[in-house]
């Protein structure tokens, strides 16, 4: 007994000395940006700072993390669909796409043409969709309030369009092994070119009013500047590593579905800078009214667009890795079937989560001030991170 | 509500007409009419047409309106009214109220949106009324471990010290609630008292978000503050006085901002950043710090620090169209007299006979219309920047813009001296 | 370069399943009458003639996704000579797989490539098995700085301590966790 005492009393003492060492940096403080702070989202990193100056910081994500892999061993792959879209709420028919793919290439599934092409353009449009309100909380996390208001209400164009389409205004559950679960509605493809082309002129009106106004600029050229090689060595992914000089995107180098029918460019700027990760984006949008307008020209006029299929698919026992490019970046799914209906693993590898790590490598060295435009500059959205 | 109606019956209505009558008779004896009495004998009452204010006097005004107006006069023309209802407190609320209210709905059209609508039947016109109701009725809480005097007495220091710069303010020839004759280094004195309150509120939340806020603010402050009597400088070495009023008939016939316009834009930009206000709420910015050195507020003190803010808005556009755009000075277009000659009985009461001034509303009139439009020029710039960071801002504050007060100064020297204003010069009017 | 997945399989339509013998899911799925890629051949290739065959297992190879199997001790090296002599710079995601029937748990790497053009596209998978009871890995930290974070969500998903990683500590689940690492088999979501 006394041995136990003695072994727990050294323990607080080691403690205790812990404490007072920590208290001998009086310089710093330490403030945890927390998971209820207007500037963060469900996301909570703790930062040390030493005056104006960030000299740690450590990420702790985790606060809506609801176990989504662990929920695909339970049900069966089109069961899957509504919970696996609920990480990105808005962007969901990129996150079940990727899901939609691997679990094709494991079952054996062929997806009819017209299917392909109509949920390609559902990606191009939730694309939109996220892009638009992360530039308006990034609007906003720099005091901009005009920024946060135009494009929450130009966002309000696509949503009707993914309502028309799904029948949803989030989460639409559109994307299914095998296709999408409806047809177009008739007038669709009118609608939308109309859509797209009053939103390429707002394009032009957002630059104005945001990408060249010189306090913007100011408080983010040179900042966070990430560069090509730390890029490629974090493994950062989607807008973030498009902006440090790495032209990848994977509708480019692996294209999917109708991909490599479609003529566009990939976007992408070699600063590295957060002017370069805000801008690079508002490109990406440009590009993707392009790539709606050739979807909807070359889309086959009638078809099936759904595969047949038994309500339970499942396939022989294998695995599938199948990846796609979200709004935030490469969206990669690793299933593991043994073959029952339901899967044995899945495992989704989000962009959020890869571009986790660059926040401290950006953070430590650089101001206050600029963590808002450094961190939400990663394109990080915090459920996805924690699925 | 899910109550059932109450029986109707007529005994109630009689018993509730009786009550009335009651608590009427009760409150008039009680403390209606020793208030009364006090007013008569001991307030020294004005001559009504040259007689003594006797009460038989007073109770038959009621029955002939026209008299009431030497009354009305004479209150009018008491300090009390001035310092209370115009130009002081009242009228710089009432401006704030609309300033409010018309920044919502403003910044709204220019983000696509349309700002309050429901409150109020005409385009959400009660909505600040539902706010202030609102912020009443919540609970204050305060932090443990915060320092109590000083967080209850900081807010309403806050609005204080924005109403004594409203006090120094000249509305109209005659009208202003302290004429002092040191007028424009009272209010700067003044002003230099909010970063102190600033900090004594953020030390007081103890907590670190409005510690890193009241830094800022003190730092964003005191680093404005320079430009911004320096600008004044300017315009004291042409006007030749430091009283306000003696300023503004100074700037007759030629405005200050033809030939202070370096000096007038220095000034408008220090006036936004003593403010708080977009680009220059570091002090208050949302995404970084929470709400800066206001996290800790809560209820009727948020409720008080808005109140003051928006009032200090008021008090330095009104400072700056006293500085530089003439104050009232605009062409005459109110009739100087609504009738001709001393008029009696009903046509007295309508033409206000011994109130209205036809210069002093003429006055008012412009000084309003000024305020109202700098005011709106200082609403423009939330809707499109954002927010500036904390070294640009010193550096700014530090040294851009002291130089540029330095060469307005220059100028205006150098038209004093070369004959072209001041004493005997071109421009000057006689 | 651009093959189309969905091109390989056969019919639409698929048939009804006889009900499958549990076989380990690693086993590649047999497609007759398709020959193995001979550019992913190549790439393999060369890791098995650097290393040899007892130490490299090929698990499969297929148009664009390769997958290979190595021991825990010699992971690092393998790792290192696939970064410097393939090319492929970052690892994508980095996942563990319980295998109660084996008593082992998988740890797959799925390394993808930024800098060079030819294999822009491929994905080359480095799995290693460890005991379950006992789950111990070295860290590839050093050689892919992308996996930090990854390897971090496996330990405290799975229980597997990686050796070598600055912080094998509670990443996303809450700081009062106090069962069993959520994603191995024995560990039953509430209810179902």
């Amino acid at each position: 007994m006394a041995k136990n005492l003695e072994h727990q009393i050294d323990e607080s003492e080691k403690l205790g000395m812990q404490i007072v060492k920590e208290s001998e940096d009086d310089r710093l403080m330490t403030l945890s940006v927390g998971p209820q702070h207007p500037g963060s989202g469900h996301f909570r990193f703790t930062i040390k700072v030493d005056g104006d100056y960030v000299v740690y910081c450590d990420p702790d994500p985790g606060y809506v993390h609801r176990g989504e892999e662990k929920m695909c061993e339970y049900r069966n792959f089109i069961q899957n669909i509504p919970h696996l879209e609920r990480p990105v709420i808005h962007d969901s028919a990129n996150i079940t796409y990727s899901y939609s793919l691997a679990v094709e290439e494991l079952v054996g599934i062929q997806v009819p043409r017209r299917g392909q092409f109509i949920r390609a353009i559902a990606s191009e449009l939730d694309r939109q969709i996220y892009t638009l309100y992360w530039l308006a909380i990034y609007g906003i996390f720099l005091g901009h309030s005009t920024m946060f208001m135009w494009p929450t209400g130009d966002r309000e164009l696509f949503i009707d369009l993914m309502d028309a389409l799904s029948g949803a205004r989030v989460t639409h559950a559109f994307n299914i092994p095998g296709g999408v679960r409806n047809d177009m509605p008739l007038g669709f493809k009118d609608k939308c070119l109309r859509h797209i082309s009053y939103f390429e002129k707002r394009l032009k009106e957002y630059e104005d009013i945001f990408y060249t106004n010189p306090l913007f600029i100011q408080r983010t050229e040179g900042v966070g500047i990430l560069t090509k090689e730390d890029a490629i060595r974090l493994g950062v992914t989607g807008s973030v590593l498009r902006a440090s000089g790495v032209p990848y995107d994977i509708r480019k180098a692996e294209p999917y579905d109708v991909y490599n029918e479609i003529d566009f460019k990939v976007q992408y700027m070699k600063s590295g800078d957060s002017l370069a990760r805000a801008y690079v984006p508002l490109l990406d949008m440009k590009e993707s009214c392009h790539i709606m307008r050739q979807l909807l020209d070359k889309m086959p006029e009638s078809g099936e667009v759904r595969a047949k299929l038994q309500p339970t698919p499942k396939g022989p026992p294998g695995e599938a890795y199948r990846r796609v490019e979200s709004g935030r970046g490469a969206l990669g799914y690793y299933i593991v079937s043994d073959g029952s209906p339901k899967p044995y693993r899945v495992k989704i590898s989000v962009g959020s989560f890869r571009n986790m790590i660059a926040l401290p490598h950006l953070l430590v060295g650089s101001k206050l001030a600029d963590m808002p435009s450094v961190y939400w500059s990663l394109n990080y959205w915090p459920v996805e991170a924690d699925r | 509500m899910a109550t059932y109606p109450q029986e109707y019956r007529f005994g109630n209505f009689v018993a509730s007409i009786i009550r009335l009558i009651l608590w009427i008779v009760i409150i008039v004896s009680l403390v209606g009419l020793p208030i009364i009495f006090v007013i008569l004998f001991y307030v020294p009452l004005p001559p009504v047409n040259g007689e003594v204010l006797t009460p038989y006097l007073f109770l038959s005004m009621i029955v002939d309106p026209t008299r009431t107006l030497p009354i009305l006069h004479f209150i009018i023309h008491t300090d009390i009214f001035k310092v209370a209802v115009f130009p002081g407190f009242s009228f710089a609320a009432l401006f704030a109220a609309v300033t409010i209210f018309v920044e919502r709905k403003f910044l709204a059209k220019m983000q696509l949106r349309i700002g309050p609508l429901y409150c109020g039947k005409i385009e959400g016109i009660l909505q600040l009324l539902a706010d202030g109701l609102k912020l009443i009725a919540k609970e204050i809480i305060i932090p443990s471990g915060a320092d109590k005097p000083i967080f209850w007495a900081a807010p309403v220091a806050f609005v204080a010290t924005a109403a004594a710069v409203v006090a120094l303010i000249p509305v109209a020839p005659g009208w202003v609630a302290a004429n002092v004759n040191v007028g424009i280094i009272a209010v700067f004195a003044i002003l230099g008292f909010f970063p102190l309150i600033a900090l004594l509120f953020s030390w007081a939340s103890n907590s670190k978000y409005p510690f890193i806020g009241g830094l800022r603010a003190l730092h964003q402050m005191i680093a404005f503050e320079i430009p911004f009597f320096l600008s004044a400088l300017s315009v004291v070495i042409l006007s030749g006085s430091l009283n306000l009023t003696d300023i503004v008939k100074a700037q007759n016939p030629y405005w200050y901002i033809f030939f202070l316009p370096i000096s007038a834009f220095v000034f408008f930009i220090s006036s936004l950043a003593e403010l708080e206000r977009i680009p220059f709420d570091l002090p208050e910015a949302e995404s970084e710090i929470v709400a800066g050195w206001l996290t800790e507020t809560s209820g009727m003190i948020f409720g008080l620090i808005q109140l003051g803010s928006y009032v200090k808005v008021y008090a330095l556009s009104a400072l700056f169209v006293i500085l530089f755009l003439g104050g009232w000075a605009g062409p005459q277009i109110f009739p100087k007299e609504l009738s001709h000659g001393p008029t009696a009985g009903l046509m007295g009461l309508l033409t206000l006979q011994g109130i209205y001034n036809g210069v002093t509303a003429n006055a008012i009139f412009w000084f309003v219309l000024k305020t109202f439009g700098i005011m709106m020029l200082m609403l423009l710039p939330r809707g499109i920047s954002p927010r500036i960071r904390i070294d640009i801002l010193l550096h700014t504050g530090w040294y851009k813009l002291i130089v540029l007060t330095f060469i307005n100064m220059f100028i205006a020297l150098a038209l004093i001296y070369g004959g072209i204003l001041g004493p005997g010069g071109l421009l000057t009017a006689h | 370069m651009s093959q189309d997945q969905n091109n390989k399989s056969g019919s639409s339509i698929t048939p009804s399943q006889p009900p499958s013998t549990p076989t380990k899911a690693a086993a590649p799925p047999a497609k007759k009458g398709t020959e193995v890629p001979a550019f992913e051949n190549g790439l393999v290739s060369q890791i098995i003639s650097r290393f040899g065959e007892d130490k490299i297992k090929v698990a499969y190879i297929r148009p664009l996704r390769m997958k290979v199997n190595v021991d825990p001790t010699g992971i690092v090296e393998v790792a290192t000579f696939i970064r410097d002599n393939l090319g492929f710079d970052h690892a994508e995601s980095v996942t563990g797989t319980d295998y109660p029937k084996d008593n082992q748990i998988e740890v797959i790497y799925q390394l993808g490539s930024y800098s060079k053009d030819d294999i822009a596209a491929h994905i080359l998978s480095l799995a290693t098995r460890t005991n379950r009871d006992d789950a111990l890995l070295p860290s590839l930290t050093n050689v892919y700085k992308s996996a930090e974070y990854h390897e971090r969500e496996t330990f405290e998903m799975l229980g597997v301590y990686f050796e070598g990683h600055p912080r094998n500590e509670r990443f996303l689940l809450p700081e009062d966790w106090a069962d069993l690492p959520p994603l191995r088999k024995e560990f039953r979501i509430r209810g179902r």
